[in-house]
């Protein structure tokens, strides 16, 4: 069957609950929403539950998609509020623990990464605050516009280029990125 | 012409953008099933929305049944205990018990069935 675009997609989902519609908008963005948390998260088994967690969450707010900007963008949007809602409880659940005196048991999806697997990226992501990694990866993973990602991220273009420009900085500041050129 | 500035501006990257670019670039990742796994679960979660609504109205029919049947005739009882110059208007134009019965099942069927063929 031949699909259209994604908005005629949205469209059919939010008008019939057409469940295989959703289906093709998950499996076109898919790839997008996994890599942009496995990057976010630095652990893959927690990126591919959040963004589970993700498309869930879009089917649940779809009729709220305006349709003015990029269906990715939005998405990507769910996908960072999904990220800061889990961290959020994992942060609570901890206290918990910590309470009880269970505190080696948190499990904190906090950006870490075992330390064989680390590469360049990874350390370079890990100098950011969780703002300033997601507007860079929507940036400069997903190939989003300044304004696609102010949308996104509900904050005035400036503020994103202030944001990626100080993300640049942390960078410069912590690594002397030439090292790093072809490899 | 300010936006196609902007646009412009936007697009004029330094050899760091470039660089990061390159470095953020990862390969695509394989749908795997995973896309068939998120529309099983929201199949899954629309079929309990759908059902959960009409198996409580039957539950609480079958629970509320005898109560209310207890609750009309104790009404009938009372309405029939009454001298007659009190309700004269009531009198002969009240249905029978039966039939409040029969009229309620036969609503919340059509109901019921109006609600599944809508789904």
């Amino acid at each position: 069957m031949a699909w259209g675009e994604d908005h005629e997609l949205v469209a059919r989902v939010v008008s019939a609950q057409d469940t295989n519609a959703f289906g093709e908008l998950i499996r076109r963005h898919q790839s997008h929403v996994r890599n942009f948390l496995r990057k976010l998260t630095g652990d893959y088994t927690a990126a591919d539950d959040l963004a589970q967690d993700c498309f869930i969450h879009a089917w649940d707010k779809l009729q709220t998609f305006s349709g003015r900007g990029s269906f990715i963008g939005w998405l990507l949007k769910i996908a960072y509020t999904t990220f800061l809602q889990s961290k959020r409880k994992s942060k609570r659940y901890g206290e918990i623990l910590d309470q009880v005196g269970h505190a080696n048991e948190v499990n904190d999806r906090s950006y870490t990464v075992q330390p064989d697997e680390v590469g360049d990226l990874d350390r370079f992501l890990a100098v950011l605050t969780d703002e300033e990694r997601a507007i860079m990866l929507m940036s400069y993973a997903c190939g989003l516009s300044h304004r696609e990602i102010g949308e996104s991220m509900a904050m005035p273009v400036g503020t994103v280029k202030s944001v990626i420009f100080r993300g640049k900085e942390k960078i410069r500041t912590n690594f002397d990125i030439k090292d790093h050129q072809h490899g | 012409m300010t936006s196609k500035i902007i646009n412009m501006a936007e697009r004029i990257k330094d050899e760091q953008d470039r660089l990061l670019e390159s470095m953020f670039e990862s390969a695509p990742i394989a749908d795997n099933g995973f896309s068939t796994q998120i529309v099983k679960r929201i199949r899954r979660k629309l079929w309990i929305r759908r059902i959960t609504l009409p198996a409580a109205v039957l539950i609480g029919g079958l629970v509320a049944f005898q109560p209310v049947v207890g609750l009309l005739k104790g009404v009938f009882q009372l309405l029939s205990s009454l001298p007659v110059e009190l309700v004269p208007s009531l009198e002969g134009s009240l249905p029978s018990l039966q039939l409040i019965v029969t009229g309620a099942l036969i609503l919340f069927v059509l109901m019921f069935s109006l609600n599944m063929i809508e789904d």
